[in-house]
């Protein structure tokens, strides 16, 4: 009896495994469209690192609903033009179940209505430009922080911390530069803090002397620069080498090892306002840079940690929509309840998220420390 | 506006005026010399600066060991893509070789994307010291570095050209193709020279910029484009009027974004180019160059 | 089988073609092909026929698509008036910049054409309040045909879109091939090959450019206008470098100078773009490698495998008109 009872799940195990090997689940596709080339390619390949990590993760765990992740990767060069045509290929030779980008606001508003007609939906990890969510289009939901939401989490303390009564703009010719200027400038106006300056630079800027010579006369007691890593990394160097005393507010990925490697010891000093740093408390993000260091050899920024999170908010939808069905995962991503190293991240009804933690940083013998946190709340 | 304010906004001018010359002024020997709009001069440009990051960051060298090296092999390079592509189509309609440099650059931008990543790299100088004041006037000690290579490779090219045996084969051959072959002067080599030579001033601008700013693969078109408002401003094939042209945008930029404003600073060259062109269609230092016929 | 006729095969095949193909992507690429064939017709007609190379040709494309996506977003005009509106807007120009720059020397002509491509984006840059700056025009309405009250087509499908862009583009190739055929086309063609004796028969070269420059103008500016209804989207990107670039390489690799040679490298570059995509990072890379050979084992385009041109001497006196100062 023993025997035939052991041969029998010996022939049942035989079965599973031999079932397994004979069909493959079939992978669930998600399609990335991230800046690969191009003036932003070094932080769009910093969100592909991000979303990578999140499906190995994932795939170590079983994949969802028993199906390894697959991420397909379509470079949209932050141009409307070439993420539409990657949009079209992902989800019609390439089948993807949900569309993850574009990164640059513009791109990002060209694949909004793609992601419309063909039902699908579209997640982004980075456009802040606030009118993307205002759009009533349901298919899309913004796992980032706007450029007003910044400027009204920020722009309070600031001034009152920093007691200033004049501050001076610099920012990158975008519109996300444009945008987060005058979200920030709306507030200060209300405060009865005078804008002496207010300047903006091409993408492909690198001499920054002229601007802040400009600042330099102008001495306000606070300058705010939005750039990316590149051209912050230099302006920085270049304002203290033109020993600007303004204290500098930065806007975008500064705490990033290759922004402070670049910067080295001329970033001392300065303050940051980011929505992720990896010197963010919790057991969560001590986690998530532990397995990103492992993965990549480096600190995550502000943009794998957004590449991170919003791949596992897909993930985990795909999972509670029990069906890579498209209506089914656009529902379930409305249920979004994921708490992971930007903190407990939720969508409201405009599928803007809230939740997310926002970190001012102060930058100090090269590292980044946590100066103050505020939360990003529910505004709808 | 203070005095020092401006004193500070022509220093910076000045500075960038330089990288603007020594870039300009490898695509002018090209350019004017052997006909080429050269869409690759801004990805060799940048394949400068990354060879000199990988150089002194990776390999440890210092600077002036770095610098001699790199530019051993740009020389090598030119030497090669001139062998290879550029030699094969001498004869060639002006819009197949300008297509060539275009697929050159395509193909060097992306291969340095794929070899040497998207970060955005430094050259290391060893010269992170305080910066040095001029009165109220401030430049750093990489800046002052830049300036003096760029001065010296500009007299050296200039010396080149006009005081060597080299160079005036080089002028012989592009003025008069068919007698300096008959006084036999070796025009492949002189061809070969030529870009080479426009190659390795291109490698060495991109080392400065990774010295004074920092170099990554995009900044290769806004570059050669840059570039060809220079030497337009100058006048085409006009060494002396490379460097003018160069100076003078890197002034006008810098004064345009100090007293102005500094979102049309990159725009401040190409009005400069329609303004001369309308007035003095040949550049500042070129020959006259109304349409012939 | 003549030049014509093969044009117009493609033109019928195209016409049937999306009876076997349902694939939406495919209809796309098959889509922006015909848009990046508007646009090197047009081009062609400034580097073909004229032989001189504009690097601007972007701007008359970005010109066309931010008047249509001005008047149909902040006027509300439907797209059948913007699409001439926009034609008109870049011919204006067009005569405006030709006007003043086709008197100068081959050389000049080249860069001075970039320097005001790029003069226009950095002026679109920075009008914020005017033209929307870098955020651009988001939402513009796609086109939609109806008579006496009933839609005929609302262009909801990628199959309106298909159609609107293969009427458009047989309009422009009808429209180049007339000016090839037209005084004005022979008389740039005579004086491409040989300036001199242009002058002494009575061309004014001069006029003869300005009209195709002008008549390339238009043409871009249409194509702008089917682009920004297309993709929804206008921002300052369309008047960059990269249009200008992607056009050209489209001319040169199908053969410049003739009217199925833009049409074949549209397709042929876009087919390999698509094909590498198999290669991923090497893609690009790849590609500049291809562009490389292409051009030079057939420097006069792909049609020239079929169509040898007369004897070479007769191909080279446009560099003539771009030869350097220091040369003549």
């Amino acid at each position: 009896m023993l025997n035939l009872r052991r041969l029998l799940a010996g022939l049942a195990l035989l079965g599973a495994t031999g079932a397994t090997a004979v069909a493959q689940p079939q992978p669930v596709r998600i399609g990335l469209i991230e800046p690969q080339t191009g003036p932003v390619a070094f932080d769009g390949t910093s969100v592909i690192r991000g979303a990578r990590l999140a499906a190995e993760e994932i795939n170590k765990a079983g994949g969802v609903l028993g199906r390894p992740l697959e991420l397909v990767i379509a470079d949209g060069a932050c141009r409307p033009a070439d993420s539409v045509a990657a949009a079209e290929r992902l989800i019609t030779a390439e089948k993807v179940s949900v569309l993850m980008g574009a990164f640059c606001s513009g791109a990002t508003q060209a694949v909004m209505p793609i992601a419309e007609r063909n039902r699908l939906p579209l997640v982004t990890g980075v456009s802040s430009l606030p009118t993307l969510t205002e759009a009533g289009n349901r298919w899309f939901f913004r796992n980032a922080e706007t450029d007003a939401m910044i400027a009204a989490a920020f722009a309070h303390g600031l001034v009152e911390q920093t007691k200033a009564k004049t501050v001076a703009f610099l920012a990158v010719n975008d519109d996300w530069g444009r945008g987060t200027v005058a979200s920030f400038r709306g507030v200060f106006d209300k405060m009865n803090v005078t804008t002496s300056v207010s300047e903006f630079f091409d993408h492909s800027a690198s001499d920054f002397y002229t601007p802040l010579t400009r600042l330099r006369s102008a001495r306000p007691d606070l300058i705010i620069v939005v750039a990316e890593t590149q051209a912050a990394a230099t302006l920085v160097k270049q304002a203290r080498e033109l020993r600007i005393p303004s204290r500098i507010f930065g806007v975008g990925a500064w705490t990033t090892p290759t922004f402070l490697n670049l910067v080295g010891p001329a970033a001392n000093g300065l303050l940051a306002g980011v929505a992720y740093t990896a010197a963010a408390p919790g057991d969560r993000n001590a986690a998530f840079v532990r397995d990103f260091r492992a993965m990549h050899n480096e600190d995550p920024g502000k943009y794998s940690a957004s590449g991170y999170t919003t791949m596992n908010i897909i993930a985990q939808a795909i999972q509670r929509a029990g069906s890579t069905d498209a209506a089914a995962i656009q529902a379930a991503l409305e249920q979004t309840d994921f708490t992971g190293p930007t903190g407990n991240l939720r969508f409201d009804n405009k599928h803007q998220i809230y939740g997310l933690q926002l970190y001012v940083v102060e930058i100090g013998n090269g590292r980044a420390e946590v100066r103050g946190t505020a939360t990003l709340e529910r505004n709808d | 506006m203070l005095l020092s304010d401006f004193l500070q906004f022509a220093l910076n001018g000045l500075v960038t005026g330089c990288f603007y010359a020594l870039t300009a002024l490898g695509l002018s020997l090209v350019f004017g010399l052997m006909n080429i709009v050269n869409f690759a001069h801004g990805a060799l440009f940048v394949l400068g600066g990354m060879l000199a990051s990988v150089a002194t960051e990776r390999l440890g060298l210092p600077l002036w060991a770095a610098i001699p090296a790199v530019l051993a092999i740009m020389w090598g390079l030119g030497v090669v893509i001139e062998a290879g592509l550029l030699a094969r189509m001498r004869d060639a309609h002006i819009l197949p070789v300008t297509l060539v440099t275009i697929g050159l650059s395509v193909f060097l931008v992306n291969t340095m994307l794929m070899l040497f990543g998207t970060e955005p790299k430094n050259v290391k100088t060893g010269l992170e010291g305080a910066p040095i004041f001029l009165g109220d006037v401030i430049i750093s000690q990489s800046r002052i570095l830049a300036i003096g290579v760029s001065v010296v490779a500009i007299i050296a090219t200039w010396l080149l050209i006009s005081h060597t045996r080299a160079g005036r084969a080089m002028r012989a051959v592009f003025q008069q193709p068919e007698a300096a072959a008959l006084a036999g002067i070796p025009i492949a080599r002189i061809h070969s020279f030529t870009f080479a030579l426009g190659t390795t001033l291109a490698g060495l601008a991109g080392i400065l910029l990774g010295a004074v700013f920092v170099v990554d693969p995009s900044r290769a078109e806004p570059a050669a484009v840059k570039a060809f408002v220079v030497i337009i401003l100058g006048g085409i094939g006009s060494l002396p009027g490379a460097v003018l042209g160069g100076l003078l945008l890197g002034l006008a930029e810098s004064l345009w974004g100090g007293f102005v404003s500094t979102g049309y600073m990159d725009a401040v060259g190409f009005v400069l180019v329609i303004a001369i062109l309308l007035f003095r269609p040949s550049g500042l230092l070129g020959a006259p160059a109304s349409r012939v016929g | 089988m003549t030049e014509n006729r093969i044009v117009l095969l493609l033109l019928a095949l195209a016409a049937v073609l999306p009876a076997f193909v349902g694939d939406q992507y495919v209809m796309h690429l098959l889509i922006m092909t015909f848009f990046y064939a508007m646009l090197s017709t047009s081009l062609n007609l400034i580097v073909g026929y004229v032989g001189e190379l504009s690097l601007g040709h972007a701007a008359f494309l970005g010109l066309g698509a931010y008047t249509s996506a001005v008047l149909s977003t902040e006027a509300g005009l439907p797209f059948w008036l913007c699409l001439p509106a926009a034609g008109i807007v870049a011919g204006t120009a067009a005569l405006a910049v030709g006007a003043i720059t086709l008197r100068l020397e081959g050389h000049f002509f080249v860069l001075i054409s970039l320097a005001f491509a790029e003069v226009l984006r950095y002026v679109v840059m920075n009008s914020v309040e005017l033209l929307r700056g870098p955020l651009g025009y988001p939402n513009i309405p796609a086109p939609s045909l109806s008579f006496g009250g009933t839609v005929l087509a609302d262009f909801a499908s990628k199959a309106h879109f298909y159609y609107l862009g293969l009427a458009l583009l047989a309009a422009t190739l009808y429209a180049a091939w007339r000016f090839a055929r037209s005084s004005f086309g022979l008389g740039a063609l005579a004086v491409r090959e040989n300036r001199r004796l242009a002058r002494a028969v009575g061309i004014d070269p001069f006029r003869h450019a300005l009209v195709a420059f002008v008549a390339g103008g238009v043409l871009a500016g249409i194509a702008g206008s089917f682009y920004a209804h297309y993709l929804t989207f206008v921002g300052p990107e369309v008047l960059g470098f990269s249009f200008t670039l992607s056009a050209l390489m489209m001319v040169v690799i199908g053969g410049r100078g003739t009217l199925l040679g833009p049409l074949l490298g549209a397709a042929v570059v876009g087919i390999t773009l698509e094909l590498l995509r198999s290669v991923n990072e090497a893609r690009l890379s790849i590609f500049g490698i291809l562009l490389v050979l292409a051009v030079m084992f057939l420097p006069d385009g792909l049609v020239s495998l079929r169509w040898r041109r007369r004897p070479e001497p007769a191909e080279e006196s446009p560099t003539e008109a771009l030869d350097s100062p220091l040369r003549s």
